[in-house]
C-alpha cells in the first residue's frame, strides 16, 4: 500500500475554459451553447442510447443530443406510469419528460434497445407532447441481414423527419453530417490518446464531462472548442500522484461525480468501455462507401463496438477490455450496473470470469441513475484500490 | 513500537492500542453524533488504559470505519473491509473468509493466506443483516439484543421469517407474537433469517475455511449457530472479542506503516 492520505484531489494542471464548459454542460440538459441555438430558432431532436442516429437528425439540420436525466431530483410522476423495477434512469428521465423539461425539443427519437426504455416510450407518447416521435427497430443481430434491415430503419426515420420538417435530406447532407460526427470521433480519440501516457493530462471524471459534453452541444461548436482543449492539454505536465490506473465497464453512465468519488480515493481512470466513452467514439463510419445510408447501418449495426443487447457479443467485449487493459496499462477495472438493468449484470457477470482468469482485479458495482451515498461507494472503491496492493 | 488503531462505526467506536505487536488495551464505546469526539473519547480511553498519557506517546495511527474521514489524529485512513480482514486474519490465522457484521452494514471478504482481501461483498444498502435489523427486532420481541441471542439458543422449532427486509420483518414478527407463537421460536427465526442472508453473500464471494465472525453482531451466538447450519461448517471462534478486529486491523496497519517509513530513513 502506498501512501494515499485519500485527500489528495486529482485534476488536470491545465486550467481550461473549454473543459469548464464542458463540465458545465455535464450539469444541465439546456447548456449554454444549446440555449443559444434554440434562441436563433435552431431545432433539437433527442435520442435515447448509443444507437441514436445522430447524423440523419445533424442532416435534417436540427442538432441531436441524447437524453440523460441529469439534476433530476425525484420521480414521483413518472411512478404513476413505470413500476418500481423499471431502472432509475427511465424512471428521472420521463419524469423529466412529464414535468416539462424536454419541451423544447422538436423531436424524439427511441430505439427498442431494452425493455425499460420501451416502457417510456409507451408512456411518452401519450403523456408528453413532443412534436415529432418515432420509435426505431434495432435488430439484435449482427449479420449483413440486419444491416439491410437497419439501413430501411435509417431510410424511415429520414422519411419521416423530412415530412416533419418539409424538406429534402439529400445524400449530400447526409455525407456532410457522417463526417461532421467522424470528425467528432476522430477529436475524441486524440483525447483517448493523450490518456495512455503515464502521466494522461486529465482525468477521468474530466474525460467524461467531455463525452457527455459531445452528446448535448452543437457538435461544430463541440468539436472546436475540443480541439482548443486538445491543445492545451498536449503540453501539460500531467497527474502524477496517481494510485493506479482504472478502466470504467458500464451501461449509461453520464455523471462525472460518479468518477470524481474512485478518483478521489487515488485512482485514476484511463479508460472503459461505456456508451458515454469508446463505445461511441472507438470507430468511424466508412466515409468511402457509396451509399451513406449503408454506411451509417454498418457502423451501428457491426462497426461499433456493441452493446451487451446485441447478441452473440459478449466475446467481443470482453477482449475489448483486456486489449483496452494493455494499451492503456489498466491495474484493475471497475464494472457497474444500474439496480434492474438485466443486461449489464449479464455481462459483469460474465466480464468478471473472463478478468479473473486473467488475474486482472476487478470490482463489480451497483448503482443508482442519481448517484446518492457516496460514501459506499468510497469504501468499496478504497477497499478496490487497497486489496490491489495501491 | 507504539501504534493505534481507530475504528468509528455508525454503532459504536473501537480504539486498540498496540505496543510491539501485542494488544495494551482496548476500548468500546457508543457512538456519538459527532464522528470525531467519538474518535477522541475511545482513543483517549484506551490510552488511559494502557497507561500511557497522551496521543503524542502513539507512533502511528490508523482510523477506519465509516468515520474514517473524520479521525482528526489519524495518519493516514483505511478501509473497514481491509482492516477487518486484517485483523481476523491477526487473531486467527487459518481464517480465509471473514464475516463482518457491523451496526448499518454487513461485508464478506475472501482473504489470502497473509491477510489480505481477495474479493468482497457489502450490503449497506438496506438494514437486511445488520446490527439496525437486530436492534429493531429486539424492539418487537422486547427481549434486548442478548436476548435474541440467549431467547434463540433455547428454540427447538425456529419460526420461518420469509423478509429480509427490516420493516417487513418487523410486522411478520408482529404477526407471528399475535399468532401465540413461542417468543424463543421468533428469535431463532431472527437469526436464520439473518444467517440466509450472510449465507448468500459468503457464497458470492465463494466458501474457504475457516470463516469468522467479525463486528458487533459476532457477538451473537444464536446467529453464529444458525450461520454455521447454513453454511455447514463450523465457525472459527477467535480468541478477541470479535467487535474489535477493525481497529486491531488498523492498528496492524500502522505499524506495518511505521516499520516501512523508518526503514525509509536512511541511519
Amino acid at each position: 500500500m502506498g501512501a494515499w492520505k485519500g485527500e489528495n484531489e486529482l485534476e488536470t494542471t491545465v486550467k481550461s475554459k473549454a473543459l469548464q464548459q464542458f463540465q458545465e454542460a455535464t450539469e444541465t440538459i439546456v447548456n449554454p451553447e444549446l440555449k443559444k441555438w434554440i434562441e436563433q430558432g435552431g431545432k433539437v431532436v433527442g435520442y435515447f442510447c448509443s444507437y441514436g442516429p445522430e447524423e440523419i437528425i445533424t442532416a435534417a439540420g436540427m442538432v441531436p443530443i441524447r437524453i440523460r436525466a441529469t439534476g433530476s431530483t425525484g420521480t414521483e410522476l413518472a411512478d404513476a406510469y413505470l413500476s418500481s423495477i423499471n431502472c432509475s434512469f427511465c424512471r428521472h428521465a420521463f419524469n423529466m419528460g412529464l414535468q416539462g423539461d424536454y419541451d423544447f425539443l422538436e423531436g424524439l427519437v427511441w430505439l427498442n434497445n431494452c425493455d425499460h426504455v420501451r416502457r417510456i416510450y409507451d408512456n411518452w407518447i401519450r403523456k408528453v407532447d413532443t412534436p415529432f416521435t418515432q420509435m426505431m427497430s434495432l435488430p439484435k443481430m449482427t449479420t449483413d441481414v440486419q444491416v439491410e434491415w437497419f439501413r430501411d430503419e435509417l431510410k424511415i426515420l429520414k422519411e419521416a423527419l423530412e415530412k416533419h420538417l418539409g424538406i429534402t435530406i439529400s445524400d449530400e447532407k447526409l455525407w456532410k453530417a457522417i463526417k461532421l460526427h467522424n470528425q467528432t470521433r476522430r477529436l475524441l480519440r486524440q483525447l483517448y490518446e493523450l490518456r495512455k501516457k503515464d502521466n494522461p493530462p486529465i482525468t477521468g471524471a474530466e474525460a467524461l464531462a467531455v463525452v457527455v459534453a459531445s452528446t448535448a452541444m452543437p457538435r461544430e461548436q463541440f468539436n472546436d472548442m475540443l480541439k482548443e482543449l486538445l491543445e492545451e492539454l498536449s503540453d501539460a505536465e500531467g497527474i502524477t500522484d496517481y494510485r493506479a490506473r482504472l478502466m470504467i465497464v458500464a451501461g449509461i453512465l453520464d455523471d462525472p461525480a460518479f468518477i470524481k468519488v474512485i478518483e478521489e480515493q487515488g485512482g485514476l481512470v484511463v479508460t472503459d468501455s461505456m456508451c458515454f466513452g469508446t463505445r461511441i467514439l472507438w470507430t468511424d463510419v466508412n466515409e468511402g462507401a457509396s451509399d451513406p445510408l449503408t454506411a451509417l447501418a454498418r457502423y451501428y449495426i457491426q462497426d461499433k463496438p456493441a452493446c451487451p443487447r446485441m447478441f452473440d457479443t459478449q466475446p467481443q467485449r470482453s477482449k475489448f477490455v483486456r486489449d483496452m487493459v494493455k494499451e492503456f496499462k489498466v491495474d484493475g477495472v471497475i464494472g457497474e450496473r444500474m439496480i434492474f438493468c438485466d443486461l449489464w449484470t449479464g455481462e459483469n457477470f460474465m466480464l468478471g470470469g473472463d478478468l479473473k482468469e486473467e488475474g486482472i482485479p476487478f470490482l463489480k458495482l451497483d448503482r443508482e441513475y442519481i448517484m446518492a451515498g457516496a460514501g459506499q461507494l468510497r469504501t468499496r472503491a478504497q477497499a478496490f484500490l487497497e486489496s490491489m496492493g495501491r | 513500537m507504539i501504534v493505534g488503531g481507530c475504528d468509528v462505526g455508525s454503532a459504536t467506536g473501537k480504539a486498540v492500542v498496540m505496543k510491539d505487536g501485542e494488544i495494551a488495551s482496548y476500548i468500546i464505546i457508543p457512538s456519538t453524533t459527532k464522528p470525531e469526539v467519538t474518535a477522541r473519547i475511545v482513543m483517549d480511553e484506551a490510552l488511559k488504559k494502557a497507561g500511557l498519557s497522551s496521543l503524542e506517546d502513539l507512533e502511528y495511527i490508523v482510523g477506519t470505519g465509516y468515520g474514517r474521514l473524520k479521525v482528526p489524529f489519524a495518519n493516514e485512513n483505511i478501509s473497514e473491509i481491509t482492516c477487518h480482514a486484517r485483523g481476523a486474519h491477526w487473531l486467527s490465522n487459518t481464517v480465509r473468509t471473514v464475516v463482518d457484521i457491523g451496526g448499518q452494514d454487513c461485508k464478506v471478504m475472501s482473504i489470502n493466506d497473509k491477510g489480505n482481501v481477495l474479493e468482497f461483498v457489502m450490503n449497506d444498502r438496506c438494514a437486511a443483516g445488520t446490527g439496525r435489523f437486530f436492534e429493531s427486532m429486539a424492539r418487537v420481541l422486547d427481549c434486548g439484543l442478548e436476548g435474541i441471542s440467549s431467547l434463540s439458543l433455547k428454540s427447538e422449532s425456529p419460526a420461518i421469517i420469509t423478509s429480509q427486509c427490516s420493516v417487513f420483518a418487523e410486522s411478520e414478527v408482529v404477526t407471528l407474537i399475535n399468532e401465540g407463537i413461542e417468543i424463543v421460536d421468533i428469535a431463532a427465526g431472527v437469526n436464520n433469517s439473518v444467517a440466509g442472508r450472510l449465507n448468500s453473500m459468503v457464497r458470492k464471494v465463494g466458501l474457504v475455511e475457516d470463516v469468522a465472525l467479525t463486528g458487533g453482531c459476532a457477538k451473537n451466538e444464536g446467529l453464529a449457530k444458525a450461520l454455521e447450519d447454513k453454511l455447514g461448517v463450523s465457525v472459527k471462534k477467535l480468541p478477541q472479542d470479535p467487535q474489535i478486529a477493525g481497529a486491531i486491523g488498523a492498528a496492524l496497519i500502522a505499524a506495518e506503516k511505521l516499520s516501512k517509513q523508518s526503514e525509509a530513513i536512511p541511519s
